[in-house]
């Protein structure tokens, strides 16, 4: 097992939120993202899953201190980057990049695309000549499947999947050792989306980079993360290598959402799939006590009212919160 | 026997700034009583534009010629007065957006019952007994509270459930959802198909369900046809469609979808290229440019739909070949 690239501990994400009281001037704070803790190791994909609202691109946002951290650690090469102000935050930025899901939209519509690419070059690396910096851009561009004459275009003359090759080439320009794709291919035609993952992967094996890989898609992160991690609701709820969770999963949770994914395949009828889990998620502004699953549960009993279930280890790699994970495993009542 | 609904070569042209824009071309398809087709492509494949054609909702710049018949009767751009009596009654349809679809200063109970005055001439206590029950049959928790909701109060699931109840109000013999799980998350969208899949075996209602997601399509749909650049390039069952597709743009597209159970050592199967240019499509087969056993003859002129039997047919220069 390589060693981590990136330690976070406890890390919880507050939201100031207006609403509320007298005519909505109250205010109440949103907790987005509790008490999570997890290590990126090197050369590693760790995909986080989960459902609207479960606070899963706060997390990736976090790790990069795009949003400040309400409390918790974000260690890289053995400082705290949550304790590190913004301006000494520049150059670590440098190897922790992001590639958002909307590529148009995360795209200056003014600039070429070139100097899209390029930017993080001039930020970072002023000293280079702009002969230098076209010459690394071409490169990139080349790399991500662009041909290089396309530079002088504008974003607005790009289809999705070509963008998205903008972006992953802006990210990946620095040489980063980290980068978090918050949705990078949900926005994509299906053809395309395929291209883009075979891309983040080919980039990962070439250069050995971490990647937080975030999606609602369990087929796409099968295919795409060596560690799965699955959130609910702000919390941590299973965290696992990707072949024990997708032959074992083991909080109820994660069991759900599996037997929720339509199969391309015709001899599996949705009549066919297990019972839906009942209900919706419930609101942020106030969830439920002691375990934030219990409301959609059907194993729930008086303890997960009561207390929030911790991280407990089941194998090696593999851990789950539920308090009952134990012996729906020994039952097979979780199936 | 006349199918529920038949459409023949159908074609949809927008005008724009920069001319002529042909969106849907010479489109055939039928759908009989309690058949579920689903209608599958990516974006500006044409799949939303046909139907959206077939109801005569297309955008004011958008013009739809051929023959859309339902029960042997032309419906394809009847006045509105008269489509007016077909749709929301006969032929309903339920749009990816919840939200867009209803609107925000009515009740729900107030936009539910609105259907049943109108096509049913139901008194304002029968239409809200009836209102009660179809949101009970689709599965909404305490609906007399709901009643006199507002769509804001609602999540995306429960208004997507109030638009598949306001669909479903005047029993409908055609029901068409465009996207109807996009916009949800996996458990809701579980839930939702889980309905549309009771709603279609326990009252007849024909459906057409246009979606980018072949789970879906697997799960719920009878028959299949797959569109790109605003043709069907392959129409057959379900079973044909997955297990023995023909079109190599059917076979790629199933190829390159990521599954729960798929190899995982290797690369996913691409695609190449990018989806055409609508405005400047190539001469020949669209797909061509894209497509790794062209031949000169997919340059020269579009293909044919070739019956394969069974219902079972593709348009592909190479079929005969292959």
């Amino acid at each position: 097992m390589s060693e981590p690239v990136l330690q976070v501990d406890d890390l919880s994400v507050h939201y100031e939120v207006r609403g509320g009281g007298f005519l909505g001037r109250g205010r109440q704070q949103l907790k987005a993202v509790q008490n999570i803790s997890f290590e990126l190791r090197a050369g590693e994909t760790l995909g986080v899953v989960g459902e609207t609202g479960c606070g899963k691109s706060s997390l990736g946002r976090a790790v990069l201190q795009l949003v400040r951290p309400a409390g918790g650690r974000v260690v890289w090469q053995g400082r705290d980057l949550c304790s590190l102000s913004n301006k000494e935050l520049k150059p670590v930025r440098k190897d922790l990049q992001v590639v958002f899901q909307d590529p148009l939209s995360s795209l200056n519509p003014r600039m070429t695309i070139g100097e899209i690419i390029g930017e993080p070059l001039r930020i970072h690396e002023p000293e280079l000549s702009t002969g230098q910096r076209e010459e690394k851009v071409a490169a990139m561009m080349e790399r991500v499947g662009l041909l290089p004459e396309l530079s002088r275009r504008y974003p607005n003359e790009f289809s999705g999947g070509q963008c998205q090759r903008v972006s992953i080439a802006r990210a990946m320009i620095l040489q980063p050792r980290v980068i978090v794709c918050d949705e990078p291919v949900s926005a994509l035609d299906v053809s395309i989306q395929a291209q883009i993952c075979n891309l983040l992967r080919a980039l990962q094996r070439d250069t050995g980079i971490a990647m937080i890989f975030i999606t609602h898609d369990l087929s796409v992160v099968r295919y795409m993360a060596q560690r799965i991690m699955v959130m609910y609701l702000g919390r941590l709820m299973e965290l696992s290598s990707s072949e024990s969770f997708f032959a074992s999963p083991l909080h109820p949770y994660s069991r759900a959402l599996l037997n929720a994914v339509p199969e391309p395949d015709p001899d599996r009828p949705i009549s066919s799939y297990g019972e839906p889990l009942g209900g919706e998620v419930p609101s942020p502004m106030a969830p439920p006590s002691g375990c934030v699953f219990r409301t959609r549960c059907q194993h729930a009993t008086p303890i997960c009212v009561s207390t929030v279930p911790i991280l407990e280890q089941h194998a090696d790699a593999h851990e789950v919160a539920c308090h009952h994970w134990q012996r729906l495993a020994d039952t097979g009542e979780n199936q | 026997m006349t199918a529920l609904l038949d459409c023949e070569q159908l074609q949809v042209r927008f005008r724009t700034e920069d001319g002529e824009v042909c969106a849907v071309n010479d489109l055939n398809l039928q759908i009989e009583q309690g058949e579920c087709l689903g209608i599958v492509g990516e974006s500006g494949s044409g799949k939303s534009q046909s139907v959206l054609a077939m109801l005569g909702l297309l955008a004011g710049n958008g013009m739809a010629t051929g023959s859309v018949r339902y029960r042997g009767r032309e419906i394809l751009n009847l006045p509105r007065t008269e489509l007016d009596q077909l749709r929301g009654d006969r032929l309903a349809m339920v749009f990816q957006d919840a939200l867009s679809g209803l609107t925000p200063t009515m009740r729900i109970g107030e936009q539910l019952t609105e259907s049943l005055a109108r096509h049913r001439g139901l008194s304002r206590a029968q239409a809200k007994a009836k209102v009660l029950e179809i949101l009970e049959i689709v599965k909404i928790p305490a609906p007399e509270t709901r009643y006199n909701a507002y769509p804001f109060e609602l999540s995306g699931g429960m208004r997507q459930r109030v638009m598949i109840a306001m669909a479903m109000l005047c029993q409908p013999e055609l029901l068409i959802c465009d996207e109807p799980t996009t916009a949800l998350d996996v458990t809701v969208q579980a839930q939702i198909l889980r309905l549309l899949d009771g709603l279609k075996r326990h009252t007849g209602t024909a459906i057409i369900l246009i979606t980018h997601d072949l789970g879906v399509v697997a799960g719920l749909c009878d028959k299949v046809l797959i569109m790109y650049a605003g043709r069907a390039v392959e129409t057959g069952s379900t079973r044909d469609i997955f297990n023995n597709p023909r079109h190599p743009y059917t076979a790629g597209l199933l190829r390159s979808v990521p599954s729960l159970r798929g190899d995982i050592s290797a690369d996913l199967h691409t695609i190449p290229g990018q989806p055409p240019n609508l405005e400047v499509l190539p001469a020949g087969c669209a797909f061509a440019p894209r497509c790794e056993q062209a031949i000169a003859a997919c340059q020269l002129s579009a293909p044919a739909m070739l019956p394969l039997g069974g219902g079972h047919a593709a348009a592909c220069h190479r079929i005969d070949a292959t």
